[in-house]
C-alpha cells in the first residue's frame, strides 16, 4: 500500500505536493532526527562519565527470587527502585522505576506471554561497596556496585555484560510543572490550583508533606531538590506544524550496556539496513518508532513500520540478547572500540598482543515508561531464541497454504479481474494459493464492506476460488471512516471505542477514507468487539477462504506528526506516547483473534501486518512495507527479514517485484527467484504501475518465474516443518549463517546469503546482469550439494558459481534429509495427498538426518496431537524412519515415491522393510554425480520403515 | 453345482469386478486415439522421446520413468506430463498431469478424477450442446457479420470514391479560385488606383470629372459584386453581413450613376465615399484570402479535413471508413466511456469531468491481423508521469458497439469494440470437433 494517491482529498493533495516535491526518495524532513526529538537530544547530550546514581545497599531486600534496592540520584535526590529477577532459562530481568512516581508510569502489558517464572537468587557476599549474587545454579554472578551504581554480570572470570558502566543511566522523574511564567491558560483548573498553592506555600503542599512524614524515602523531604533546569521541549514540543502538549512533562529513561568481547550486534528491527548493526557515533541512533515512511531510503537508521526492541550480541564464544520492554519512542546508540580500526590495525593488535578487548557499548533511550530489561544470556544462539520465546512466545503456526505463493496488486479491479487473473495462473500452469484485494475493493474505504458494483457478489467470487482450492486476502485497516451511514463507525463511536484527542473528543485524522477515527485497540473490550466483526454473521460476503491483511496500523495518520498519531492522544488514561509501538500489535492481534473465533477456534488464522512489536510473531506474518522496484531493495530484503527472524518474527517477506515503480524484467525474475526462498512469498505492486502478473513478459520469462514458484512448492514440506519448529522453539526459519556456524567469523556479517533452517543455504542472485555469484559455504568439514545439479562442494570456502537467468544458487547441507513434493499442482491444498521424494544428502561420514511434519494443514488440531512427526536418519547404509511423536494420531495418504541419495556409492541391492514385510527396490545409480535414485519404495510416509543399501 | 454358498457367490462377484477392472486397465488412461500406437501392450515400453526403455507394467504405475512424461499419461507422476480428456460429446483436450486427481474436476467427462474425493459429473453432453449452440450462434453472427461487412465494404468503396471525387472537386475549385483571385487582385489594384485618382480629383475640386471616372470604371466595380456572388468568400470568412451591405451600397451607387448623370454632388460624394469603404473592405478580404491561399494553408476549406481523413488507413477495403465521424458510448460503473473511432477516446465520471483517454494513434494488431487492434495515445497526463492510452480490440459481431472497458493498470485502458467489419472469414474454418 502506498501512502498517497490522486484519489485523496484536496487537503492531502496539498500536503502531497509538499511531500513529493523534489526527489523521488523519502523526504527525511518529515521525520524527526534525534536532535528534533527533545528527549533524545536531551539524553544524547549526556556524555559517559561518573553516574550520579548510588545504590542504597541498606534498602536491599532479597526474597527467594527477587532483589530490590533503592537507587538515589545524588544530583536531585530522586530515588529509584531497582528490581532484579533471575528468570528460568538463563535470563536476568532488571526493572527500574521511580520509587514514588507522581503518578504511575506505564508498564507494557500484553507482550509477555505470562509472568516469567523465576529461579532462586542467592547472596554470595556483601560489603559497603556492593553485593554479589549468584544467578541460579550456574557459575554466573551479578555484582551490584554501590557507588556509582552499576551492574556486572559475570561468568567465571569473564564479564558478560555491564549496565550503567558508562554512567548513562537516566530517569527523568515525573514532576509538577514549575515554569509558571510560561504556564498556559489552557491548563486544567486543578493544576492551576496546584500551582497557586505552590506559589503561596513556602514548601510543598501539606498533603505531600504528610506523605513525606510517613515515608522517609521520599526524595522531596530528605534533601532539597536541586533546581531542575527547564529546557525547551520538556513541557511542549513542536515539530513542523504539530505541537505535542506533553501534559506529563519530561519522562525519558536511558541506560547503557557494555558488551566486552563483542564486535557484532544484530536485531532491533525494523530498519532498512545491514544485518550487522553499525555504530551510530557519527550519525543518528537507530530509531524505533512505528512510522509509515513513504518511499523509504536504504542503509540508514531511520524508523520504519515496526519495532522490536531486542538486540543480539554475538562473538565466537557466546550469544546474548537484550530485550528492552518499552513501547514508547526509542533510540538505540551503538559504539564500538574497534569500529574505527582497519583490518590491518586489528591484526597488528592481535600480533602485538597489545590490543584492548574489543567491546561494543549500547545505549537505549526511551521517551517514557520504565526500564524493564531482559538480559538473555545465551550462551548459544538457540538458547537466546528459546529465552526470547519463553518471554514473548513463538511464531504463530501458519496454515500451510500461506507458505505458498501470494498474488497481490493494488488493486485487482473487480470480480472479473480476479477471475481472469486466477484463470491466467491455470492457463500458464503456475501455482498460487492466495489472491489479494487492496483498499479499492471496499465501498469507499469502509473496511468490512465491498464495492457494490465491482465486488457485488463476493461469495460467488470466493466460491470460485474455493472450487480451485485457493484463497483470498482482503485488506482491513484500522482507520475507520467517519460516516454516520457506516455501521462500523457508528458502533465504535457509540461504544466509545475510539482513541480520544487530548481534549477528550474522538481523535480524528486523515487516511484513505478521508476523515477517520482510530479504534482504541489497547482496550480488551474493543479488541473483542473488533474480533467479533470477522464473524460470518457480521462480515458480509466473507467465507472460510477469506483472510485478512492489516495495513496502515503504525497507525498511519496522513495529517499527523510524522504521518502518525499525536502523542498526546489518549488511550483511556494513557497517552498515545506510551503505547505507540504497541498499537500495530494490538490491531494484528484483534484481527487474528477474530479469524480464529469465526471458526469457533478450529481454524488457524492468517493475518499480515505492516506494523509490529515484540510479540507480534504470535499473530501472523509481517512484510517489509512499501519498498521499490530497485536492485538495492531486492538486496535489502535479505538483511531486513534476517533481522526480524532473529527477534522471533519468522514469517517475513518483501513485496516481490517492488511496490513502487516498475521493475525491469530481469529484476522481476530475480525477485521471484529470491522470494521463492524467503518465508512470506507475495508479489505486490502499486496502483500506478503497469501490470506484472508473471505471464506478461514473454514465454521465456514466464517459464523462469514459473520455475521459481514451482521450486517453492516442491519445498513446501520443508518450509512447513521449519515453521513447526519455529512455532515450537522460536528458532528463525530464515537465519543468518552465524546462527549455525557461531564460531566462524566469516559468517558474521553476510548480507547476501542465508540459511533456511539448518539445511538449505540460499545465495540468490541480486545483482543486475550477474554472470556469477560468490557464495560462502560454511563448515570446514561440511559438504554442500547444489540442489539442481547435485554437484558436491566442500564447506569452508568461497565458491564462485557461474549463473544464467535460470540460476537460483541453493545448496543442501551434506548430512541432511529434506522431504519434498515434486508433483507441483495448482495450489498447495491440491498437493495435500501427494507422495514425497526424500533428498538424502550424505556428509563426509555418510550419515544424514532430517524430519518430516504433517498435519491437516489448517486447523489447531495439531495441539491435540493430530499430527505426524517423523525423524529420518541415514547411517551405515540404512535409512530409517522413526516416530518422534508416538502419542500423536494422524493418518496420511501420502507415500514415498522416490529416495534420492546424494554422495552415495552404488549398492548391489536395496531392500525396504516395513510392518508388512520386506521387498527389494529398484534403483538407478548415476556414477558421475554419485546419485542413487531409489524407485518407488511406496510405503506410507507416516509408517515405520527402513531402507537398506547393500 | 446348484447350491453356491453366499460366500462363493460373493467371490464370483468380486472376481467379475476384478476382471472388469483388468479389462478397463488395459485401456491406457489419458491418451488420445492417435497416441494409442505408442502404447500397444508389449513386454516393454519405449519412452516416446526414445530416451529409455521400461517394462510395460511401469506405464501408468504412478511413477515417472520417462523424462518426457510419456510413461505416465494417466497419472500425476510426471512433472511435464499431459493427460488427454476424451470428453465424449464435447471437445477433447489435454490438461497438465498435475491436474489429475487433484480434487478439481477438469475434464467434463470426469476422467481426470478417477481417484480423488472430488465428485465430478459428466457434463460433456451439456457442455457440448451449449458449445454447439454457441458455435451455431457464432457462425450465424459470423455469416451475418460477413454479409454486413460486405455491405459496408461496398458502401465504403462508394463512400471512398465519392469522397475522393469531392476532394478532387474541391481541389479543382481551389485551383480555380487561385486563378480568379490572381485576376481579381490585379483588378483590385486597378480599383485602388482608381480610388486614388477619384479622390485626387475630388480633392482637386474637379467635381464634374469624378462621375465620369467612376462610370469609366464601372465594370471593375461590377466585377467585385460578381466576385462576391460567386465565391461567397465573405460568407466563408464570417464577413457575410459586411459583404452584403457592401454589395447593396455598391448596387445603390450603380443605380445612382446609371439612373441619371445629373445628381446632387454631395449625395454622390457620400455614396461614393461609402463605396470606397466597401472597396477597401473587399480589398482587404481579397488580400487576406490571397495570403491564405498563397501560403498553401488550405485548412479553411472542407477539403483539408477530408484529405486528412482520407489519409487514414481504413482497412484493405475501406471497410472501417464508415466509423469515422461516429461515436460509441458505454457506461461502466461510475464512468461513461466514449469511443469516436479514428478520433479520440474519453471518460466522463458521474461527477461530470471529462478526461481524454487518448487520441487516434494507429492500428496495432499483429502482422497477420493488423486491423484487429487500435491504439489511442497521448490522453490526459497521469499522476506518476506518462499519459493515458487506450487499446481497442475489434471483435466480430452483427452490431457496431462498444462492449467493454477495463483499466488493468493505471491509465492504460482496454476496450472491446464489436463490429461486423471485424469479422474474418477464416474464423469459419474453426468449429467443434467432437470425438463421437
Amino acid at each position: 500500500m502506498a501512502t498517497f494517491t490522486e484519489r485523496m482529498g484536496p487537503v492531502l493533495l496539498l500536503w502531497l505536493a509538499v511531500c513529493l516535491s523534489g526527489s523521488w526518495a523519502v523526504d527525511k524532513g518529515n521525520f524527526k532526527t534525534c536532535d528534533q526529538s527533545a528527549f533524545c537530544k536531551r539524553q544524547r547530550a549526556m556524555k559517559p562519565g561518573e553516574s550520579p546514581y548510588r545504590a542504597l545497599l541498606e534498602t536491599m531486600e532479597l526474597t527467594n527470587t527477587r532483589l530490590t534496592l533503592q537507587l538515589i540520584n545524588d544530583n536531585n535526590k530522586v530515588r529509584l527502585l531497582l528490581e532484579l529477577y533471575r528468570l528460568q532459562g538463563n535470563i536476568t530481568r532488571v526493572k527500574i522505576n521511580e520509587l514514588k512516581p507522581l503518578k504511575p508510569r506505564y508498564e507494557v502489558p500484553d507482550v509477555l506471554i505470562r509472568e516469567p517464572p523465576t529461579e532462586p537468587l542467592s547472596l554470595l557476599s556483601q560489603d559497603e561497596n556492593g553485593v554479589v549474587l549468584s544467578l541460579g545454579a550456574e557459575s554466573q554472578r551479578v555484582i551490584v556496585s554501590a557507588r556509582p551504581f552499576r551492574l556486572d554480570i559475570v561468568e567465571g572470570r569473564d564479564v558478560l555484560m555491564s549496565l550503567n558502566s558508562r554512567g548513562l543511566l537516566s530517569f527523568e522523574h515525573l514532576r509538577m510543572r514549575k515554569d509558571t511564567f510560561s504556564y498556559k491558560v489552557t491548563s486544567t483548573v486543578a493544576s492551576v490550583w496546584d500551582n497557586i498553592k505552590r506559589v503561596f506555600s513556602s514548601q510543598a503542599d501539606p498533603e505531600a508533606e504528610n506523605k513525606e512524614g510517613t515515608d522517609p524515602a521520599n526524595p522531596a523531604e530528605t534533601v532539597k531538590e536541586e533546581e531542575e533546569k527547564v529546557e525547551d521541549g520538556m513541557w511542549e514540543e513542536t515539530f513542523k506544524s504539530h505541537t505535542d502538549s506533553k501534559p506529563s512533562g519530561p519522562s525519558a529513561i536511558s541506560l547503557d550496556f557494555s558488551l566486552p568481547g563483542v564486535e557484532h550486534v544484530y536485531g532491533i528491527p525494523e530498519h532498512a539496513d545491514t544485518l550487522k548493526l553499525k555504530t551510530t557515533d557519527s550519525g543518528d541512533p537507530y530509531r524505533l518508532y512505528n512510522l509509515d515512511v513513504f518511499q523509504y531510503e536504504l542503509y540508514n537508521p531511520m524508523a520504519l513500520y515496526g519495532a522490536v526492541p531486542v538486540m543480539l550480541a554475538h562473538n565466537t564464544q557466546r550469544t546474548m540478547g537484550i530485550f528492552w520492554l518499552n513501547a514508547a519512542e526509542t533510540w538505540v546508540d551503538i559504539s564500538s572500540n574497534t569500529a574505527g580500526k582497519t583490518v590491518f590495525g586489528k591484526m597488528l593488535d592481535y600480533v602485538q598482543g597489545s590490543s584492548e578487548t574489543p567491546q561494543t557499548d549500547v545505549r537505549w533511550i526511551s521517551e517514557s515508561g520504565i526500564i524493564d530489561v531482559f538480559l538473555m544470556l545465551g550462551p548459544t544462539p538457540r538458547d537466546v531464541f528459546s529465552q526470547y520465546a519463553s518471554l514473548t512466545g513463538t511464531q504463530a503456526f501458519p496454515p500451510l497454504a500461506s507458505l505458498g505463493y501470494h498474488q497481490c496488486r493494488w488493486n485487482y479491479n473487480d470480480q472479473e479481474d480476479v477471475r481472469s487473473v486466477d484463470a491466467g495462473f491455470d492457463e500458464h500452469d503456475i501455482p498460487y494459493d492466495f489472491i489479494w484485494l487492496d483498499i479499492e475493493h471496499t465501498d469507499g474505504k469502509r473496511y468490512f464492506t465491498w464495492d457494490p458494483h465491482k465486488f457485488a457478489s463476493p461469495k460467488e467470487m470466493l466460491q470460485g476460488l474455493l472450487d480451485k482450492k485457493r484463497k483470498m486476502v482482503a485488506i482491513v485497516d484500522p482507520h475507520i471512516k467517519v460516516d454516520t451511514n457506516y455501521k462500523i463507525h457508528n458502533e465504535i463511536r457509540s461504544r466509545g471505542f475510539y482513541v480520544k484527542n487530548k481534549d477528550g473528543g474522538d481523535y480524528e485524522g486523515w487516511c484513505w477514507p478521508g476523515n477517520a477515527g482510530y479504534p482504541d485497540f489497547t482496550r480488551p473490550d474493543m479488541r473483542a468487539w473488533w474480533a467479533s466483526q470477522f464473524g460470518y454473521d457480521q462480515y458480509e460476503g466473507a467465507m472460510e477462504n477469506l483472510y485478512t491483511w492489516n495495513d496502515m496500523n503504525e497507525p498511519s495518520v496522513f495529517n499527523g506528526p510524522e504521518v502518525t498519531m499525536h502523542k498526546d492522544a489518549m488511550h483511556e488514561s494513557w497517552e498515545h506516547r506510551e503505547v505507540h509501538n504497541l498499537y500495530g500489535l494490538y490491531v494484528h492481534r484483534a484481527t487474528a483473534e477474530g479469524l480464529t473465533e469465526r471458526s469457533g477456534g478450529v481454524e488457524r488464522p492468517f493475518v499480515l501486518t505492516r506494523a509490529f512489536f515484540a510479540g507480534s510473531q504470535r499473530y501472523g506474518a509481517v512484510w517489509t512495507g512499501d519498498n521499490a522496484a530497485e536492485w538495492d531493495h531486492l538486496k535489502i530484503s535479505i538483511p531486513m527479514c534476517l533481522s526480524l527472524g532473529l527477534v522471533g518474527i519468522s514469517f517475513c517477506g518483501a513485496d516481490v517485484g517492488g511496490f513502487f515503480k516498475s521493475p525491469s524484467t530481469e529484476l522481476l525474475v530475480r525477485w521471484y527467484q529470491t522470494g521463492a526462498y524467503q518465508p512470506f512469498f507475495r508479489a505486490h505492486a502499486h496502483l500506478d504501475t503497469p501490470r506484472r502478473e508473471p505471464w506478461l513478459f514473454g514465454p521465456e520469462n514466464t517459464a523462469l518465474m514459473r520455475e521459481a514458484i514451482r521450486q517453492r512448492y516442491t519445498f513446501l514440506p520443508y518450509w512447513y516443518q521449519l515453521f513447526y519448529l519455529a512455532y515450537h522453539t522460536g528458532e528463525p526459519v530464515m537465519r543468518p549463517l552465524w546462527v549455525e556456524y557461531p564460531q566462524d567469523p566469516a559468517t558474521f556479517a553476510l548480507d547476501d546469503e542465508y540459511l533456511l533452517g539448518r539445511d538449505l543455504l540460499v545465495h540468490p542472485v541480486t545483482e543486475e546482469g550477474a554472470r556469477g555469484v560468490t557464495a560462502y559455504l560454511p563448515g570446514k568439514h561440511e559438504v554442500w550439494f547444489d540442489i539442481h545439479t547435485f554437484q558436491k562442494h566442500n564447506g569452508g570456502q568461497n565458491l564462485y558459481i557461474p549463473v544464467t537467468m535460470s540460476s537460483i544458487p541453493v545448496f543442501q547441507r551434506g548430512g541432511s534429509i529434506i522431504p519434498r513434493k515434486l508433483r507441483v499442482r495448482r495450489s498447495s491444498t491440491c498437493m495435500e495427498h501427494d507422495p514425497y521424494t526424500l533428498y538424502v544428502a550424505l556428509d563426509n561420514q555418510r550419515t544424514a538426518e532430517g524430519e518430516l511434519y504433517i498435519d491437516d494443514g489448517h486447523t489447531f488440531n495439531y495441539e491435540k496431537k493430530e499430527l505426524i512427526h517423523r525423524k529420518f536418519s541415514f547411517a551405515n547404509g540404512v535409512l530409517s524412519s522413526v516416530d518422534l511423536e508416538p502419542n500423536a494420531q494422524f493418518t496420511t495418504k501420502s507415500w514415498v515415491e522416490r529416495i534420492i541419495i546424494l554422495g552415495a556409492s552404488k549398492p548391489s541391492m536395496v531392500t525396504l522393510k516395513t510392518a508388512d514385510g520386506e521387498n527389494q527396490l529398484e534403483f538407478d545409480f548415476d556414477a558421475s554425480m554419485s546419485v542413487l535414485t531409489i524407485r518407488k519404495p511406496g510405503m506410507n510416509v507416516g509408517a515405520d520403515w527402513t531402507v537398506t543399501l547393500q | 453345482c446348484s447350491f453356491l454358498s453366499s460366500e462363493m457367490r460373493f467371490h464370483i462377484i468380486i472376481a467379475a469386478f476384478l476382471w472388469a477392472a483388468f479389462v478397463e486397465s488395459r485401456k491406457i488412461r489419458g491418451i488420445s486415439s492417435s497416441y494409442k500406437r505408442f502404447y500397444r501392450e508389449r513386454k516393454s515400453f519405449l519412452c516416446i522421446d526414445g530416451s529409455k526403455m521400461i517394462p510395460f507394467e511401469q506405464v501408468n504405475d504412478d511413477y515417472c520413468d520417462c523424462a518426457d512424461g510419456s510413461d505416465e499419461p494417466g497419472t500425476s507422476a510426471c512433472p511435464r506430463g499431459r493427460f488427454y480428456c476424451t470428453n465424449l460429446g464435447f471437445r477433447p483436450h489435454y490438461i497438465p498431469s498435475s491436474r489429475v486427481n487433484d480434487g478439481i474436476c477438469d475434464c467434463c467427462d470426469a476422467s481426470d478424477e478417477y481417484n480423488s474425493h472430488a465428485r465430478c459429473q459428466n457434463t460433456c453432453w451439456n457442455l457440448g450442446q451449449k458449445e454447439r449452440a454457441y458455435v451455431e450462434g457464432q457462425m450465424k453472427t459470423l455469416d451475418e457479420g460477413l454479409r454486413l461487412k460486405q455491405q459496408l465494404i461496398e458502401e465504403g468503396v462508394l463512400l471512398w470514391r465519392e469522397k475522393q471525387a469531392q476532394l478532387r472537386e474541391l481541389q479543382r475549385a481551389a485551383e480555380d479560385l487561385q486563378i480568379k483571385l490572381e485576376e481579381h487582385r490585379k483588378r483590385k489594384h486597378e480599383a485602388d488606383r482608381l480610388k486614388e485618382q477619384t479622390l485626387k480629383a475630388l480633392k482637386a475640386g474637379d467635381k464634374g470629372k469624378a462621375p465620369s471616372i467612376f462610370r469609366t470604371h464601372f465594370k471593375t466595380f461590377a466585377h467585385f459584386a460578381e466576385l462576391f456572388q460567386f465565391t461567397q468568400l465573405g460568407r466563408r470568412f464570417g464577413y457575410r453581413a459586411a459583404s452584403i451591405s457592401c454589395l447593396l451600397s455598391l448596387t445603390g451607387a450603380t443605380t445612382l450613376l446609371g439612373g441619371g448623370h445629373q445628381m446632387d454632388l454631395s449625395k454622390f460624394q457620400n455614396t461614393l465615399w461609402d463605396n470606397f469603404h466597401c472597396f477597401h473592405l473587399v480589398g482587404s478580404l481579397l488580400d487576406y484570402t490571397n495570403v491564405k491561399l498563397s501560403c498553401n494553408c488550405i485548412e479553411h476549406y472542407d477539403n483539408f479535413d477530408l484529405q486528412k481523413k482520407l489519409e487514414i488507413d481504413y482497412g484493405t477495403d475501406w471497410e472501417y471508413l464508415f466509423l469515422n465521424g461516429q461515436c460509441y458510448k458505454l457506461k461502466v460503473y461510475e464512468y461513461m466511456y466514449t469511443l469516436c473511432p479514428f478520433n479520440m477516446v474519453s471518460q466522463k465520471s458521474t461527477a461530470g469531468t471529462e478526461v481524454s483517454l487518448g487520441l487516434w494513434g494507429m492500428w496495432a494488431g499483429p502482422a497477420k491481423n493488423h486491423y484487429s487492434q487500435m491504439v489511442y495515445e497521448n490522453g490526459e497526463p497521469c499522476w506518476q508521469g506518462g499519459s493515458r492510452t487506450t487499446s481497442v480490440t475489434m471483435t466480430c459481431g452483427t452490431e457496431t458497439a462498444l462492449r467493454s472497458v477495463k483499466e488493468p493498470s493505471k491509465c492504460q485502458y482496454i476496450m472491446d469494440f464489436e463490429t461486423p467489419v471485424a469479422c474474418q472469414p477464416v474464423l469459419k474454418q474453426r468449429g467443434v470437433h467432437s470425438e463421437l
